[in-house]
């Protein structure tokens, strides 16, 4: 029998409590039974009467006198005392441990007994009866053992589940056996005809109170939510957690203290044994309270501990990563001094070029570069590495010096570019590539060499207009090998200058979802044609962000005025 | 940046979606690679790429030399406007096999 049958409970299967002592259950509930008809009852139930007799010598009730006859102890405990003693034995006759061989059934008696007392300590502060607190107790969690005993396979799960808290084993079961205790356990007191609260306290006590009718209802409901935690403070693994939830409980139900709820908890390790005796419930050794908030003092001592020590290795977490940040930082201004150092310096005007880089990170893949040969002509170039970062500024740094060293003896752009694309793709990984242009004037002639590899096209203005550009006719280099690059040669004429540039211009940002755009890019060179070529690039950046608008990209900007 | 792989006609074909720039281009460069090592012909769709940056190409450069080092196919087919001028541009149109679809690949010959 599995999940699926508890699913759809079929109360045939259900075990069935001994009649008689439920006929005593019953017989209670009857205004008009008086204490010697009752008896009558009890004695034929032979194992109800002893029972009855043993309880009303025990210590649990502390008779003073010896009590013999079963009228006499019928007289004594009362009709509402005398039910729920039949109540709970009638239980616990009804699944023996014969009929459950796998199960460790003392172990489930124990912790129900266990909320039977908790439930007894507590009955005062809820204005219930002592034994209604003890049976609703007893009784509230019947159902679990009920679906052990309809799936047994999921015995081997108990030892799990008696070490967890009330909700989480809640959750479990629902989990391991399709089905919950308080859902069982109703269907179970129904069928049995139980007492209406006992049925709505067992069927609800997992549920909000609200839905309960009578301010009684509601009492047990509370008590029975506060006797689960209470027991789970002696049971459950975490025991810091449960005592913890006893203790507001207490405190929210019923206002008590820490002390008092202490207080309370002590009585219920004290009561154990004396009330298994008195029942006839073999229980191990008690785990008193006080030892139990001392090792839940120790977890706290613990927890503060390891909070303590989390803290200070975030601290030195913290102070680690400023300082690989700092380390870092010092790194990057050398790689962007280094950067620098590979652009014409300032002092190098050669009164005819004019260039401008901006790095939109810490390093650039953006650079250009010009010399003036030992001929007079001047070798310039433009180039931009593909990507960016630090991978980028690597190979911008390679690609730079190959045409700062070389381009000083091959004055032929075209040829300068086959020889840069031959080494740059021996050692480019990942795919990365260089557009570039590179050229060589003359300033006598105007003269005007260059060759481009996959980089945007060169544009001449003459002042406001546009007058020509040269989109590139080979790949960028470090893209395939053995390629001509082919060169193009006319003369600049006066009043005509040639704006090299890279996509950073190209793709400013004019406002939200707008760029630059070519066409933008040739009217703000027309609007800033009558700045000095001295001021005219920084005034390019001015004016768009005068406009409104941003780069998010290296920017860099050649300018050579014929 | 979305994609798709799928195998069809004896093609791998990775369809890229949206913008291949810095950020996704890793991710774009992983496939290929992983693509190429499972079947040496692998087209890359590029119909319904809105933006691709220099990173992005580099990834499309990377697939491409791999794929001559161990003579297996690589092509981008119906290359999206966006896409198209960065490539025009940069004179890439130039190196890499491109078709307008997949069935204009197949008219180029079999495998």
């Amino acid at each position: 029998m599995g999940i699926a049958a508890l699913d759809g409970l079929d109360i045939t299967e259900l075990p069935s409590p001994p009649q008689g002592a439920l006929a005593v259950v019953h017989a209670c509930g009857q205004d008009d039974m008086d204490a010697e008809r009752l008896g009558d009852l009890v004695e034929q139930v032979p194992a109800l009467s002893v029972e009855l007799l043993r309880l009303a010598n025990s210590a649990y009730f502390g008779f003073s006198r010896e009590v013999t006859s079963i009228s006499h102890a019928v007289g004594l405990i009362g009709r509402k005392g005398l039910k729920n003693i039949a109540l709970c034995i009638a239980m616990k006759s009804s699944l023996r441990p014969d009929q459950m061989p796998a199960f460790p059934i003392a172990e489930f008696w124990e912790s129900a007994l266990r909320r039977g007392v908790c439930g007894r300590v507590l009955a005062d502060k809820a204005n219930l009866e002592k034994d209604t607190g003890f049976t609703t107790g007893l009784l509230q969690d019947f159902g679990l053992l009920v679906m052990f005993y309809l799936s047994p396979q999921i015995i081997p799960e108990w030892d799990r589940l008696s070490a967890l808290n009330p909700d989480s084993r809640y959750e479990l079961e629902q989990q391991l056996f399709g089905t919950t205790h308080d859902y069982v356990g109703h269907e179970l007191a129904v069928a049995w005809g139980l007492p209406d609260e006992l049925v709505q306290t067992i069927a609800y006590h997992h549920k909000e109170p609200e839905q309960l009718a009578t301010e009684s209802s509601i009492q047990l409901h509370k008590l029975a939510l506060c006797v689960d935690w209470m027991a789970a403070a002696f049971t459950a693994e975490n025991h810091h957690q449960a005592i913890k939830q006893s203790r507001k409980l207490l405190s929210e139900y019923y206002g008590m203290s820490t002390d008092a709820a202490n207080e309370l908890m002590n009585q219920v390790s004290d009561g154990m044994l004396e009330t298994a005796s008195a029942f006839g419930i073999d229980v191990a050794e008690q785990t008193s309270f006080e030892s139990l908030v001392g090792e839940s003092h120790l977890y706290l001592v613990q927890e503060n501990l390891d909070f303590q020590q989390m803290n200070w290795h975030l601290e030195q977490s913290l102070e680690e990563r400023d300082r690989i940040a700092d380390e870092l930082n010092r790194e990057l201004d050398l790689a962007r001094e280094v950067q620098r150092s590979l652009l014409p310096a300032a002092s190098s005007e050669l009164g005819k070029i004019f260039g401008l880089n901006l790095s939109a990170k810490a390093v650039s893949g953006d650079f250009y570069d010009y010399y003036r040969l030992a001929n007079g002509k001047i070798a310039f170039c433009i180039a931009d590495v593909s990507g960016k970062g630090m991978n980028a500024a690597i190979l911008m740094a390679k690609a730079s010096t190959l045409f700062h060293c070389i381009g000083k003896s091959i004055h032929d752009p075209s040829r300068l570019l086959s020889i840069l694309n031959h080494e740059i793709l021996e050692t480019s990984i990942h795919g990365m590539f260089v557009t570039m242009v590179a050229g060589v004037f003359d300033p006598e002639t105007r003269k005007l060499k260059i060759s481009n590899a996959g980089h945007l096209p060169p544009v001449i203005m003459r002042g406001t207009n546009f007058d020509a550009e040269y989109p590139a006719e080979a790949p960028p280099l470090g893209v395939i090998g053995d390629i001509d690059f082919p060169l193009l040669e006319i003369t600049l004429e006066q009043h005509k200058q040639l704006y090299l540039y890279t996509d950073g211009l190209f793709e400013a940002w004019l406002g939200e979802g707008q760029r630059l755009e070519r066409d933008g890019m040739l009217k703000l060179f027309g609007r800033c044609a009558m700045v000095k070529p001295q001021q005219r690039l920084q005034h390019l950046v001015k004016d768009i962000r005068d406009r409104g608008g941003w780069f998010d990209d290296d920017l860099t900007v050649l300018l050579l005025e014929s | 940046m979305t994609y798709l792989v799928e195998e069809k006609d004896g093609f791998l074909l990775v369809h890229l979606e949206g913008d291949v720039d810095l950020s996704t281009s890793p991710e774009v460069r992983k496939l290929m690679l992983d693509c190429l090592r499972k079947k040496p012909q692998l087209l890359i769709d590029l119909s319904q790429v809105s933006y691709i940056d220099s990173s992005g190409v580099a990834s499309l450069v990377e697939g491409y030399q791999l794929s001559k080092s161990q003579g297996s196919e690589f092509a981008l087919i119906g290359v999206s406007e966006a896409a198209r001028s960065v490539l025009q541009l940069a004179r890439l149109d130039k190196v890499f096999p491109i078709y307008d679809s997949l069935a204009q690949r197949l008219q180029h010959g079999s495998i």
